[in-house]
């Protein structure tokens, strides 16, 4: 099929797909114009800014169907991408991303996951496998998702990912791109050895070589091609962007602020986002920051214990959010962290190799609990980590990282969960084992222990 | 003989040879089997065993271990091995990073990993020859070329050979040096020449990971006769061409990405697994797939899915799922047999 082909056959299939999502979510009879326009009641510059960084992702949604936020068509360049693959290259090359297990916490936010999810085990998709995976499954098998242009996936931290990109690959019938990436090179790094110094710097050169080959796999397939001053513009937005992260952290780390709240500062979730090297990201960040200095309090005014979040949250409708939103003070995520150094504008492509090879989620239990100990300051009372069952890398360390935790002086509550799939939720459980915790941090304060 | 303990069949095993050691294979059936005192629940019940394996004692008669990052599973091995190293006998722990791609330059990038394990190997040893490697790369051949020749004798009409046979001789390649299995290998192969088996008997090809040591014996007790094993302890040990390279590390490189691959490869290997798993339904003349998927394997299970969907294997597929050590329920293996015997039948 040439590229006329694929623009014009994906072109009719998006047209379906969104009348097929907006019947799934019980909308039937309203327009894709009508649904767009009723998504952004106000305008970007008078949100909030986590309003702000809904808006984004939500624009970016209804773009993949080829809307633009007046509710005209715009035919977008879709690349499926799975989570972690760098996206200042697709944005330098106008080819949007459709990251997958984003998709999934979206479906579980509008409480159409559990639907999605059953018709996956209905085909054949294990009970076993990660929920956001599985929502996903289920949402090609009802043809509810934009047929991308291409694929691109990443072998960054999870396997179930780059493997569902491989049948949806399949199902879509367009070409996919696989980002190896080396794992355990954040390990090295810190043991800093010569000869695991060596190995981190030829891992930094093949990825460094694939994200150029990842480059020309996207000017082969869609003809969108990478202007070198485009992408360094992209750069500077995404440094831009990081800057305010950081200096927003600092805030909610070590001070307490009123404009802050749990979910929403963990629906930041800055590096996993798909938002990195927009412009309006920046304006995310810079918002957040602002707001935060803005409503700092006196320390001796908050009460509430001040909690690290490991990984992510429920995302289907649950009281546990709210509930924690009042009795603790989440001063900190893990999926907030800034974890690397601003990207070189001089030679931006084996930058962001680097930083994505020294990503240090994709590292040892000893690695990541290493950072946390180091990084989560002496006044925190303890980490909150939200594991889903069935994800072999965070849930399939947790004791170890329990056992660390505790070693260290640091509590911690690990609740065994899911982000997407709410059919073994049980709050008031949750909830007994949230009150212990902080029975038992208030008994025991982790100052007393110093 | 210093051993040095592997688990995947990504491990290149010739440089351990090269190095002095035995390499040994770690099975499945080796270790404590619910190990839950290190691990997440959610992590593969082989992963969890050799994990029970090493705080119980039962590998403390090697002197390291090679851990391949082939998988989540494998990586979380790695980190509680790591994590209660000093409860554990074996003290060396090398992780090799392994690719999930088949390109030039990841070769040359696996290359590079096997040199670092190299290194490391050689922090026990002293220095690998470059002699040592080629002659281990060669005796290895040796097992490749056998296994190859049995593969042929399964592919005849009524083979002698059974995948009970067959399963015996891999373990034992697990544990014995490499020189006497291949002479082993060879008496076999001579047994076996000439020999026919049961003509009646359905074919089945098997497709899982380290499997469940009752699976094979289970499908032959009620009838059937397994001719083919696309598994970690199968295929995927033996399989695979060798290109000759000056530089040894990037001949094992290529040797290994470039195998029969295990599920958790991606992109072109992936879709070659599928089609190749196609060309053997045709080539073994089977006549049934078990899939044998093992439980928090999500590679397993995601190739399943699709070859259930979406890809027409032409023959009657049954998904079992378990773990390595769960009962294989006999009755549903029987029906499908049963079935199988009498499509066999129509068809002859």
């Amino acid at each position: 099929m040439n590229r006329e082909q694929v623009i014009k056959e994906n072109t009719e299939q998006r047209k379906i797909q969104i009348e097929n999502l907006l019947c799934a979510k019980g909308l039937e009879g309203i327009s894709p114009k009508d649904a767009v326009k009723m998504a952004f009641p106000k305008a970007f510059e008078d949100l909030s800014p986590s309003a702000k960084r809904g808006y984004l992702n939500t624009e970016q949604f209804f773009n993949a169907y080829n809307f633009n936020i007046q509710g005209e068509f715009e035919y977008h360049h879709l690349a499926w991408r799975s989570l972690f693959v760098p996206t200042e290259i697709m944005y330098a090359m106008d080819l949007l991303p459709f990251t997958s297990e984003m998709v999934a916490s979206q479906l579980a936010m509008s409480g159409m996951a559990r639907e999605r999810i059953e018709t996956a085990e209905a085909h054949n998709f294990s009970g076993d496998i990660c929920s956001f995976m599985k929502a996903v499954a289920g949402g090609v098998i009802e043809n509810i998702f934009p047929t991308p242009d291409i694929l691109i996936t990443s072998t960054h931290l999870c396997d179930p990912s780059a493997k569902y990109a491989e049948l949806a690959s399949h199902h879509y019938n367009r070409p996919e791109f696989v980002l190896d990436i080396p794992y355990g090179l954040y390990d090295m790094s810190i043991r800093g050895s010569e000869k695991d110094l060596k190995r981190v710097e030829e891992g930094v050169e093949y990825v460094c070589r694939q994200l150029h080959e990842m480059i020309d796999f996207i000017t082969e397939h869609t003809g969108l091609r990478l202007e070198n001053e485009k992408l360094r513009q992209v750069i500077r937005w995404t440094n831009k962007a990081r800057a305010w992260l950081e200096e927003g952290n600092d805030v909610t780390l070590h001070e307490r602020t009123a404009a802050k709240k749990g979910v929403r500062e963990l629906d930041y979730a800055a590096n996993l986002m798909q938002t990195w090297g927009t412009e309006r990201i920046v304006d995310v960040y810079k918002s957040r920051c602002i707001d935060y200095k803005a409503s700092v309090e006196p320390k001796s005014k908050g009460t509430q214990p001040r909690i690290v979040w490991f990984h992510l949250r429920p995302y289907f409708k649950t009281p546990l959010m709210n509930y924690l939103d009042e009795k603790i003070d989440l001063c900190g995520s893990q999926i907030n962290f800034a974890y690397w150094e601003p990207l070189d504008l001089a030679d931006p492509i084996r930058a962001i190799s680097r930083r994505t090879v020294l990503h240090p989620a994709f590292s040892s239990i000893t690695a990541r609990t290493a950072i946390a100990i180091d990084e989560i300051p002496d006044d925190t009372d303890g980490i909150i980590a939200y594991y889903p069952k069935s994800c072999r890398h965070f849930h399939g360390g947790s004791i170890m990282e329990n056992e660390t935790f505790k070693k260290a002086g640091i509590p911690i509550l690990t609740i065994d969960g899911d982000c997407v799939d709410d059919r073994g939720e049980d709050f008031p459980i949750v909830k007994t084992r949230v009150d212990r915790f902080m029975k038992s941090i208030l008994k025991n304060p982790r100052s007393a222990k110093k | 003989m210093k051993k040095i303990g592997w688990f995947c069949a990504y491990t290149p095993v010739e440089l351990i040879h090269a190095a002095g050691f035995l390499p040994v294979g770690v099975k499945s059936d080796s270790g404590a089997e619910h190990e839950d005192v290190v691990l997440g629940d959610s992590i593969c019940s082989y992963v969890r065993s050799c994990m029970g394996g090493a705080l119980t004692g039962a590998y403390d008669s090697l002197s390291g271990v090679v851990i391949a990052h082939s998988c989540e599973c494998m990586r979380r091995l790695a980190d509680g091995w790591g994590y209660r190293q000093e409860e554990i006998k074996p003290r060396m722990l090398h992780l090799i990073d392994v690719p999930k791609v088949v390109t030039d330059s990841s070769i040359a990038f696996f290359a590079g990993g096997i040199k670092h394990m190299k290194e490391t190997l050689e922090e026990q040893v002293g220095p690998i020859t470059e002699d040592a490697l080629k002659n281990a790369i060669e005796t290895y051949a040796t097992t490749r070329m056998h296994f190859a020749k049995i593969d042929t004798l399964r592919k005849k009409e009524a083979p002698a050979v059974t995948g009970k046979e067959v399963a015996a001789l891999i373990e034992k390649s697990f544990e014995i040096p490499r020189e006497s299995f291949n002479s082993l290998l060879e008496n076999f192969i001579q047994d076996k020449e000439g020999e026919t088996g049961d003509e009646s008997a359905p074919r089945i090809m098997l497709i899982g990971g380290p499997g469940n040591s009752s699976l094979i014996p289970t499908i032959e007790t009620v009838g059937g006769l397994c001719v083919v094993e696309h598994m970690c302890t199968g295929l995927r040990l033996f399989a695979g061409e060798r290109v000759p390279h000056e530089d040894p590390c990037h001949e094992l490189a290529a040797l290994y990405l470039k195998k029969a691959p295990c599920p958790r490869m991606l992109h072109d290997k992936a879709r070659e697994a599928i089609e190749e798993i196609q060309a053997m339904v045709k080539d073994y003349r089977v006549d049934g797939v078990v899939y044998y998927s093992m439980k928090f394997c999500a590679n397993m299970q995601m190739q399943y899915a699709l070859l259930k969907n979406d890809i027409p294997l032409d023959v009657p597929v049954k998904v079992l799922e378990g773990d390595i050590s769960s009962e294989v329920n006999a009755r549903e293996v029987q029906s499908f047999i049963k079935r199988l015997k009498k499509r066999r039948k129509k068809n002859r």
